[in-house]
């Protein structure tokens, strides 16, 4: 794994791992409930309920990243799950379904009280509904209401004008799906949510993202890259999932105070940087020594993920007068617009000029539906900006069709065909 | 072949490739994906229905345009006829939000039409269709069924009052009615396959209600003469089929086909639709029950189970583009198992030839399910 360049990266694991150990010990020792919850939902009233919540992707990339994964991927083709079942969302319950299949990483995900996801994508009432039923836990699920206006540059509304951004029955929809939401924490925790600190975290939340908004512009705006993508990812990630505490708004403004002082006084991540590249798509958990690997051959530099520059543009919301209403904006379309036309092409086209990307790696995730959909349209308005992009079939946490010599050679003919020309 | 039945049949599968022929005629069509847009809508505003299904035909077009793996032969035959210029004329576009491919399937078409790809095509819409069981969501959907109503009426120049919607659900409710008296024929000993039944409660979509009554009452008449079929009686189950060739393909075997988990069928044959007060919110309720992939699993497993007892054997679709209903199979073996019954799983389009070794287990389990059906049948 190549070295960590950046000193906030490291305190980033540690609180993780720290952070898990605690739960263990509140669920174990404690008997206090805890949530399993899909990355796009709003953790803040989690924490505002005292119900901590572990995100399935997140546990889902420590599998990979731990190369535990082949045995649960192994046990659930036993069992006759076939193999176009999206594997991102389901390993977490692959781990607790099919337990001695793999070593755990950090002793395993004790038993949940709940479970929460928005229902984005076929496969999730499914999965969902099946983790539940084997570990004996409630799941809560927050439907998700189709949008029919379709605004491309959403990323310029959000802030200001979040209530022109999301039809109004859309929002009245997911606003009751949160008070329902609310509803189940409140008889878990046996608390109240507060609506006035539910409005002070996001505003919490609105000045983390604020930060990241500016170490995006940090990093766009250097002559050259700072901080290589993979620490970009651990500290944003790190943050996003304890958004606006007191940890997460204090390690962000150290991440920024490093990445800042990294560009005043010219430090690069790659220091022969020639390249600037761009990774579209969910990180790749079971080889990220992949985003470095052409660094000393190509002098090539992963700049750009969705991770960090989706933190200002997909979660600042100003006018927190209704706070569930600024919520329920945010969450009404979130990874829609990451992955769908018209919402992605037309950001990733932005953020590729912005960041003065030389050329694009998209994933092709087959089993992974929601994201696998729409990526013709990024590879062709990529294309059209003049980024030339290289396509890459890969699962983000099944390394077993995974060959990384061969995946290494085609991004290094790749640079040499379309981007070194 | 009666001519009724004939009649009901090919209404059923000419009703989509005749799109695109007649500027004038598809001018009062809606097209859509799948049949989970009310059809007593769309007709009380003087519109005619037409939903696509998969086919052997080549979508050349869509395949340049749609990843590979993701997206049912349905989807792919729609954003076809979109790119070829055939939806140019219709009344509207309605996507079902019944799957996660149907909704991409009405991202993509705006798209096309934004960026330039598509510029001949009528407006698509989408009619959502959130399916877990919250108060919230049942407010919700009656609100996206009564901007159906507005929509359609936008289209058609005619928005239709509650009683012009109750007069349709109730000649809607007696085609039903002479559908389920089609389905007869495939209970106990069936008196007709699957590959001619699945059409005639098909056409129900496609043919105007009081239509359809007459022609499928006169059909029931003729199977009603009809001898027993004595096969091994075969469901199917997982992803929902929209055509007969596997139909087909299991009762060239032998066997026959007596139901399968579709909306094109339940849907069309099941229950008469109460209005009360608000036709607008019965009919939300009524089709929040047939929209397939998303439907909720309990749901799903409840109409299964209530099949069970009346079938030898179960072949379980799972296509390439399947991201849902393989979750189930495991659970579904076991029951299987637990009750003696024989299945297999066929990973195909279901409109595609079978490969040899498909054909092979499908011989396999047509053989283990006579087997059965002789030893409780005689």
């Amino acid at each position: 794994m190549a070295d960590k360049q950046l000193a906030v990266t490291a305190a980033a694991s540690a609180f993780q791992k720290d952070w898990f150990a605690q739960l263990r010990h509140r669920v174990f020792d404690q008997r206090e409930p805890y949530a399993l919850v899909q990355a796009d939902v709003p953790f803040e009233l989690f924490d505002l309920l005292d119900v901590p919540a572990v995100s399935n992707q997140w546990w889902a990339a420590v599998i990979a990243a731990k190369q535990q994964a082949p045995g649960l991927l192994d046990a659930m083709a036993a069992d006759g799950l076939h193999d176009g079942l999206c594997r991102y969302c389901s390993l977490g319950y692959a781990s607790m379904r099919y337990r001695g299949a793999a070593s755990p990483p950090w002793g395993g995900l004790p038993p949940p009280r709940l479970l929460c996801a928005r229902l984005t994508c076929d496969c999730i009432q499914r999965v969902f509904s099946l983790w539940a039923e084997a570990c004996g836990a409630e799941f809560v699920a927050i439907d998700h209401a189709g949008a029919c206006e379709l605004h491309p540059e959403w990323w310029t509304m959000g802030r200001q004008r979040w209530r022109d951004l999301v039809e109004p029955h859309r929002l009245a929809f997911t606003v009751a799906a949160l008070e329902a939401l609310v509803e189940r924490l409140e008889a878990v925790s046996g608390r109240r949510l507060d609506l006035d600190a539910l409005r002070n975290r996001l505003d919490r939340v609105n000045h983390q993202e604020e930060i990241f908004d500016e170490v995006r512009g940090l990093i766009a705006g250097a002559p050259i890259c700072p901080v290589r993508m993979n620490e970009q990812i651990t500290n944003v990630m790190a943050t996003q999932w304890v958004r606006g505490s007191d940890w997460a708004l204090s390690h962000a403004r150290a991440f920024r105070d490093e990445v800042k002082h990294r560009v005043d006084t010219g430090a690069a991540a790659c220091p022969g940087e020639r390249v600037r590249l761009m990774w579209v798509g969910a990180g790749l958990w079971h080889d990220t020594d992949f985003y470095t690997a052409f660094e000393a051959s190509h002098g090539a530099v992963f700049v750009w993920s969705m991770y960090l520059a989706f933190g200002p543009d997909g979660y600042i919301r100003y006018g927190l007068d209704d706070p569930m209403a600024a919520l329920a904006s945010r969450t009404a379309s979130f990874n829609e617009y990451l992955h769908n036309p018209p919402w992605a092409p037309d950001w990733i086209a932005h953020q590729a000029r912005q960041h003065r990307i030389d050329a694009a790696v998209v994933l092709r995730p087959r089993s992974m539906k929601p994201s696998a959909t729409g990526r013709l349209f990024i590879e062709r308005a990529l294309e059209r900006i003049g980024v030339p992009v290289l396509p890459i079939e890969a699962d983000v946490v099944d390394a077993r069709a995974w060959d990384p010599a061969a995946a290494r050679m085609s991004v290094r003919a790749f640079l040499d065909e379309r981007v070194a020309a | 072949m009666s001519t009724a039945i004939a009649t009901l049949t090919a209404a059923f599968a000419g009703a989509f490739s005749a799109i695109g022929t007649s500027a004038e005629r598809d001018g009062a069509v809606v097209v859509t994906s799948w049949p989970s847009v009310p059809v007593e809508i769309i007709r009380a505003c003087r519109l005619r229905l037409v939903v696509a299904s998969g086919s052997t035909a080549p979508t050349p077009l869509a395949d340049a345009e749609l990843e590979p793996g993701l997206f049912p032969g349905r989807v792919r035959q729609v954003v076809d006829a979109a790119l070829a210029g055939r939806l140019a004329h219709v009344a509207c576009i309605v996507i079902p939000r019944t799957s996660d491919s149907d909704y991409k399937c009405f991202l993509y078409l705006r798209e096309f039409v934004r960026t330039g790809r598509a510029d001949a095509m009528a407006r698509t819409e989408l009619f959502d269709l959130p399916c877990s069981g919250d108060a919230h969501v049942r407010r919700y959907t009656i609100g996206r069924t009564g901007a159906l109503l507005d929509l359609v009426g936008g289209a058609s120049g005619h928005r239709a009052s509650d009683d012009e919607l109750r007069e349709e659900v109730d000649v809607t409710n007696a085609a039903r009615a002479a559908a389920r008296r089609l389905v007869v024929f495939r209970r106990g000993v069936p008196r007709v396959t699957g590959t001619e039944a699945f059409p005639l409660l098909g056409a129900f979509w496609h043919v105007p209600p009081r239509e359809y009554a007459s022609l499928a009452n006169q059909a029931a008449e003729d199977l009603a003469s009809r001898l027993p079929l004595r096969g091994p009686r075969v469901l199917f189950a997982g992803a929902p089929v929209d055509g007969t060739a596997l139909h087909a393909a299991v009762e060239a075997r032998g066997a026959v086909v007596v139901d399968e988990l579709t909306a094109w069928t339940s849907a069309a044959s099941g229950d008469d639709i109460r209005c009360g007060d608000d036709p607008v919110a019965a009919l939300a309720d009524a089709y929040r029950e047939s929209i397939g992939p998303r439907l909720p699993a309990a749901m799903m497993h409840a109409r299964f189970e209530c099949v069970l007892d009346h079938v030898d054997a179960v072949v379980v679709s799972l296509p390439d583009d399947d991201a849902t209903f393989g979750w189930d199979y495991p659970a579904l073996r076991d029951r299987l198992s637990a009750r003696g019954l024989p299945h297999v799983v066929l990973r195909v389009d279901p409109h595609r030839v079978l490969t040899p070794a498909d054909g092979a287990r499908l011989d396999s389990l047509i053989e283990a399910a006579d087997r059965r059906h002789r030893a409780q049948h005689g």
